[in-house]
């Protein structure tokens, strides 16, 4: 036996989803003002079936609704009656198809209108032209519709009037998948005495985290975001948000990961409370592979890299990238996330010829560079490690210029791309590569604006 | 009886016959393909018999302008582009990305760790040695690789060398292959290589006017244990010579 509820317009749905479960947990949201409960078994608290109905429109005005009651053996007919008639309607188990018949065969099209979800969407065109065809042959009613012989309306009209016929029968279309309530995932704890510090947070973090993971592992979520809320003696509230690279709810990975933030970010005072909630989302399905070499898990490269961030610094640790950009020396530091695809496999393209590679100083190095007849003889400089000497060899210059229309607002040193690998300021160079005495290649460039010269790298 | 085992030890020692680690935990000779990282240059893996060892403390060493960060960068590259992840710390932020890109890397499977290039070098010697540690002992990555080489040799002898032992320690029996790149000698497992790389840049063109063609490299395995001492000669280019080369 089903139940269905009608509110009248403008109720609000949350109350109605309330009064719905307090009489069972297994119901259906069909629209903002509907909802439909599987009433079986609430014999033997309530009684008969006008009474659980009568008992459900006076807990609606308890709280405050105004609605329309119908029990019926199938949802589809309690559906149609509820918003057909007023008041209490009861259907015998069995007699649905004979209490639809009177309907007018517009319910259906009211009906079919309301999403699973419970969302109104739009009346798509075959439903209506169903409809208007059932109204050319002279249908008006349910029980006409119900009447004709399944296999000419299949002819005629294809599966969706046999979905028509079939709810006009009060057939259920599918059976009835409960909405499950809106879980938080949260756990709080309040402590005793304030604590201060990393270590003794670290065993409350342990405490809140392993219920909070076993909560997730039930609901096979995983944690997309991971919320902090550490209340203070000082009344203030020290908030901290982990965007997670992929959802996962292992508990020590959680907890690794908060204490190094808080590690990063320390709160200003003792802790009094601590709340930690996470936002859920589907967990990962993981499919291995013989065939290739294991990758290490989003919760260890996770882990990783917040150790590496919190011992290098913020932006110091990640995948390289390449700038669409002349600029010498100019890259980006992307998050390091790698994934199952990519990589040729293989034994990854021997016979490609070897390439140079340039050692850049991040900040060039000011240099002394004796120049004769135009090209330098002779380079100096103080930077320990770095040989200067006589030039035997040499090639340039390459003059290179760029970004001189943009506004000098960048901090990327003389011409280069500084520490973050982006500047804006402009460049203006002449580029040599020149072998020293004792055989290293470097890298020079001359700064045209300012006449000074830098050493930009050495060639290994 | 122990006067002449001590003689034996001493004549092998004066013959150097004996690895600075006197472990006796002798890794096999044959290597798999599997069991390491080739480099992708047909010579060097002949060489090495199949690359560098896997689970094993290597070095790679050279002076200034040798060809080490082209040949750790093609190991790199290839490494990615078998779909491995390769992590590279780079104590003194030299790496140009764009060499990088140039040796054919995946640059989304390279984990770049950049020291601070400003500051004491202790500082940013034993953040680097830290970080090696995070990363070795994370697992996963296929190569990893710690650069070194602006580090003076005097400094390079004072990092005591349990700190090498740990190193080993934890890649010991790990699918990682794990390169120092020094400018001496300094520390390898008993089954890593010391590859030495002795390199001059070549010049082209006209007296007048005269541009850098690319590196000739010569490498020297030293590896007692493996007995696959060699020396290769390998050709290197610019990226814009072979550009040049090409008609581009």
């Amino acid at each position: 036996m089903f139940g269905a509820l009608y509110a009248a317009a403008g109720s609000d749905p949350a109350q109605l989803v309330d009064v719905a479960r307090e009489f069972s947990p297994r119901i259906d949201v069909c629209g903002p003002r509907e909802i439909t409960l599987d009433v079986s078994g609430l014999e033997r608290l309530f009684g008969d079936a006008r009474t659980i109905a009568g008992e459900l429109r006076r807990t609606a005005a308890d709280h405050g609704l105004q609605v329309r009651v119908a029990m019926a053996g199938s949802r589809t007919a309690a559906r149609l009656l509820a918003r057909h008639r007023a008041g209490l309607t009861i259907v015998d188990a069995g007699d649905d198809a004979a209490a639809l018949a009177p309907l007018p065969l517009e319910l259906l099209l009211q009906v079919r209108g309301c999403g699973p979800s419970g969302s109104p969407q739009e009346i798509d065109d075959t439903d209506a032209d169903i409809c208007a065809s059932f109204r050319r042959w002279g249908l008006r009613s349910l029980g006409e519709v119900a009447a004709l012989p399944p296999a000419d309306v299949a002819a005629r009209l294809g599966q969706a009037g046999v979905q028509w016929q079939r709810l006009a029968r009060g057939e259920d279309p599918a059976p009835l998948v409960p909405a499950v309530p809106e879980e938080r995932f949260e756990q709080a704890l309040d402590l005793e005495w304030p604590i201060d510090g990393l270590e003794p947070l670290s065993f409350v973090l342990g405490r809140l985290m392993d219920p909070l993971s076993a909560h997730l592992e039930r609901r096979d979520r995983g944690a997309a975001v991971l919320h902090v809320r550490l209340h203070l003696v000082s009344k203030a509230v020290h908030e901290r948000s982990l965007e997670l690279p992929a959802p996962m709810r292992d508990a020590r990975t959680l907890r690794t990961l908060v204490l190094l933030d808080l590690e990063s970010h320390p709160p200003a005072a003792a802790i009094d409370r601590v709340v930690v909630a996470v936002d859920p989302t589907p967990a990962r399905v993981l499919q291995y592979s013989l065939l290739t070499r294991p990758l290490p898990s989003p919760e260890q490269v996770s882990t990783l890299m917040a150790r590496l961030n919190a011992l290098m610094g913020e932006g110091r640790c990640g995948a390289p990238g390449l700038v669409d950009s002349w600029r010498p020396g100019a890259f980006d530091m992307c998050p390091f996330a790698p994934g199952d695809g990519g990589g040729e496999g293989g034994e990854g393209g021997e016979g490609k010829a070897l390439v140079v590679a340039l050692r850049r100083f991040r900040f060039a190095v000011p240099a002394r560079v004796l120049v004769e007849d135009g090209r330098p003889v002779r380079v100096t400089t103080e930077r320990r490690g770095i040989s200067g000497g006589r030039i035997e060899k040499c090639a340039g210059p390459w003059r290179t210029s760029g970004e001189w229309w943009l506004a000098d607002t960048g901090s990327g040193g003389p011409g280069g791309s500084g520490e973050s690998g982006r500047s804006d300021s402009p460049w203006d160079r002449d580029e040599w590569d020149v072998t020293v005495s004792d055989g290293a290649t470097y890298r020079l460039f001359r700064e045209r604006d300012a006449n000074a010269w830098f050493i930009d790298g050495v060639l290994d | 009886m122990a006067n002449t085992a001590l003689a034996v030890l001493e004549s092998a020692l004066r013959a150097k016959k004996l690895d600075r680690t006197l472990t006796t935990a002798l890794p096999p000779v044959e290597q798999s393909p599997e069991a390491c990282a080739q480099t992708g240059i047909a010579a060097v893996d002949a060489c090495l018999r199949n690359g560098v060892p896997r689970g094993q403390l290597s070095e790679l060493t050279g002076p200034r302008s040798a060809g080490c960060t082209t040949l750790l960068l093609q190991t790199m590259a290839v490494a990615t582009r078998r779909g491995e992840l390769a992590a590279l710390v780079d104590t003194f932020d030299r790496l140009d990305v764009t060499s990088m890109a140039a040796a054919g890397a995946d640059l989304g499977r390279v984990l770049w760790i950049r020291g601070q290039a400003g500051g004491p070098p202790e500082w940013a010697i034993d953040r680097a040695l830290k970080a090696l540690n995070l990363v070795l002992q994370a697992g996963g990555f296929g190569l990893v690789a710690i650069d070194l080489a602006d580090v003076p040799g005097a400094m390079l002898r004072r990092i005591p060398f349990t700190t090498w032992l740990r190193v080993q320690r934890a890649v010991e029996g790990r699918d990682t292959a794990c390169v120092l790149v020094v400018p001496e000698p300094i520390a390898r497992s008993a089954g890593g290589l010391t590859l030495t790389v002795a390199g001059r840049t070549s010049w082209t063109g006209s007296s007048a006017r005269p541009r850098v063609a690319g590196a000739e490299l010569k490498m020297r395995v030293v590896s007692p244990r493996r007995r696959v001492d060699g020396e290769v000669a390998l050709s290197a280019y610019v990226a814009g010579s072979t550009l040049v080369a090409a008609g581009l």
